[in-house]
Order: structure tokens, then C-alpha cells, then sequence
């Protein structure tokens, strides 16, 4: 299952280091994308030409919504199919994927690289 | 160190022991269907407090609110709960929208964020409700996908339901057409706002629970 880097749009192979690591271009947040749904993501992300900026401000706000920091080296994975971010402040949301309680956002740790996200915000409610 | 166990146990049985189990009841809907303007009346009424603001700017609700130990009563009956009010569900949150409200486009970007993770957090806290009112805007089509959505998910888990048509005071308002979009359910017509019918709604939520 392929990964795409929400700033440059590069796509990684599932399992790439670099999403590990982080994209070539620095970035630390990437779009999770299905076996066959490849070809819709390339032309949703063909269809919003974002800015620099507005792609920077979304990494920063997807980060703030999964409460993890951007400085931090934990690569941050949205899944697109439950959640889309269309341009900073515009958000489309698959409740049923959302209801189904599919994992939402995969956090990426030393190779261990699927945190639901169910437990992400436990942790962050713990935290409050 | 035995004094220090024996402390210890008893401390731990005593907070096991002494835990009241109350219902959550949860309030969910889509946005601007009253669920806060719902939870002030119920608050106010058996509180004498207020829970929430309320605004007519969508998504005014963006965290999960909680009031403790409610207690009402209905024809000689008691029920205590614990009120969960949430954040309204929606598929689509666009900054635009509250900047039409005349909303600053920063802070319209920061509702946009605080509104979408409202929606993970009140999808996120379902399973742990065990009676759920749903709010529904009594002016506007029931048969939308949020609706039909959270009443499906509802039923899934096997979670009691009672619906509301909010906003009877409102011409427009239709508890009939509710009704029939979700007839294996109660509808109860209300007007948060002005407490209208408002004993009924009691009186259902004691049918649901008690």
C-alpha cells in the first residue's frame, strides 16, 4: 500500500524506509493510500495546487489534530479514505470509515509503524 | 509495611466499591441542531446552571463537555446521569463557511481544526455511552448522511435511542417528517431554546432509561 508525501507528492512503496524517516524533502507527514485508489489520489492532489505555505500549514494541523509535535521524528500517516484535508481549513470527513473504527492515522515509531488512532487520543486525553 | 499493604487494600476495595455506576447520556447530532441549547435546559432545569455557550455559528461545540450527576425527576421517579455533550458530526468542515459568519479567515482555519477533531472525539466517545439522545434540526431534511449515519451506528451497537426534532418554535420545523425518517424510533418534538414540550422529552428519556 502505497504512501504519498503530502509535500512533494512523491509516492514510497508500503514498508519504504523513507517513510521511517521522512520524505527526501524533509517532510514528515505522508497520505496513506489503498491498493487501486492510487490513480484518485493523483488527481485529487493534482486537483488543489497548493502553495508551499498551505501545504506546510496543513502538515502543522493535521500534527495539532493527532496531538503529536511536528519537531518531534515520528512521521505522521493520514489516511485519505477517512479523512482529507483539502487545503488549510477545509476538511472532508468519511464518517462511515470514521464509525468503523478503521485505523485513522498510522504513527510511525523505531519500525513499529501502526498505532490505532483510538489510542492516540486516549493517550492525549490522559495528557489533559 | 504491612500497615502501609493493609492501607493500600483497603484504599483500592474501598474505591472499587464505592464507584456509583451512572448512566452516560450522551447528546449527538450534526452541528447547530441544538445539542448545547439541550443541555442548558437540561442543566438549568435541574442544575439552576448553564453547561454550554451556544452561537449560531456552526461547530460552537468543539470539545467534549461533560456535567456530572444530574438528577431528574418525572412522576415520582428518580433517574441520575452523567450529561455528555458533544461536537457536532459533520462530513464537511470549510473554513469559508464561518468566514460568511463574518469570522476572521485565521481564526475560521482554527474552528475548521478544532471542529474536525470534535468530530473524531464524538465518534471516539460513542462506545462509551450508554443511552444516546439525538438532536436533530426538526427545520431541515432528516434524511441526510450524518443523520442516517449516527442513528445506523447507534443501532449497530445496540445503544438505546431516543430522537429529537429540535426547533418546534420554528415554522419550517417538521416532527412529522422526522418521524417518518426514522420510524422504528421516538420522536419527540421540542424547542430547546423555549422549553417547549420539554416534560415530554423527560418523560421519554425515563421510557429510554428508567
Amino acid at each position: 500500500m502505497p504512501h504519498q508525501c503530502v509535500r512533494c507528492n512523491t509516492l514510497y512503496d508500503d514498508g519504504s524506509e523513507v517513510i521511517l524517516k521522512g520524505c527526501s524533502c524533509g517532510a514528515k507527514l505522508f497520505f496513506f493510500i489503498k491498493k487501486g485508489k492510487v490513480k484518485e489520489a493523483k488527481e485529487l492532489t493534482s486537483e488543489f495546487k497548493l502553495s508551499f505555505d498551505e501545504k506546510k500549514q496543513i502538515e502543522k494541523d493535521v500534527f495539532d489534530l493527532v496531538g503529536s509535535d511536528i519537531d518531534s521524528d515520528n512521521p505522521v500517516v493520514l489516511d485519505i479514505e477517512s479523512i482529507r484535508v483539502l487545503q488549510p481549513g477545509k476538511y472532508e470527513l468519511d464518517l462511515v470509515h470514521l464509525f468503523k473504527k478503521d485505523p485513522l492515522v498510522f504513527k510511525l515509531q523505531d519500525g513499529k509503524y501502526i498505532i490505532d488512532l483510538v489510542e492516540s487520543f486516549q493517550n492525549l486525553r490522559k495528557k489533559k | 509495611m504491612y500497615q502501609l499493604m493493609k492501607k493500600f487494600v483497603t484504599k483500592v476495595f474501598r474505591d472499587i466499591f464505592s464507584r456509583k455506576k451512572h448512566v452516560k447520556l450522551g447528546l449527538y447530532g450534526p452541528p447547530n441542531a441544538g445539542k448545547t441549547t439541550l443541555a442548558n435546559r437540561i442543566c438549568k432545569d435541574w442544575l439552576g446552571e448553564e453547561m454550554g455557550s451556544v452561537s449560531n455559528i456552526a461547530h460552537e461545540t468543539r470539545e467534549i463537555q461533560i456535567k456530572e450527576e444530574i438528577n431528574i425527576k418525572s412522576n415520582g421517579k428518580e433517574l441520575t446521569f452523567n450529561l455528555v455533550d458533544t461536537p457536532g458530526i459533520a462530513t464537511r468542515i470549510d473554513y469559508e463557511d464561518f468566514m460568511k459568519s463574518g469570522m476572521d479567515e485565521k481564526e475560521a482555519k482554527q474552528r475548521a481544526k478544532e471542529a474536525t477533531k470534535g468530530v473524531i472525539d464524538s465518534i471516539k466517545w460513542l462506545d462509551e455511552m450508554d443511552t444516546v439522545v439525538v438532536v436533530l434540526d426538526g427545520t431541515k431534511d432528516p434524511y441526510s448522511q450524518v443523520n442516517i449515519t449516527i442513528i445506523g451506528n447507534l443501532q449497530a451497537r445496540n445503544i438505546p435511542v431516543l430522537i429529537v426534532a429540535n426547533k418546534v418554535d420554528l415554522r419550517k420545523s417538521n416532527t412529522k417528517k422526522v418521524q417518518a425518517a426514522f420510524p422504528q424510533y421516538e420522536v419527540i418534538g421540542i424547542s430547546a431554546k423555549y422549553g417547549k414540550n420539554i416534560d415530554e422529552f423527560y418523560e421519554g428519556l425515563f421510557a429510554l432509561v428508567g
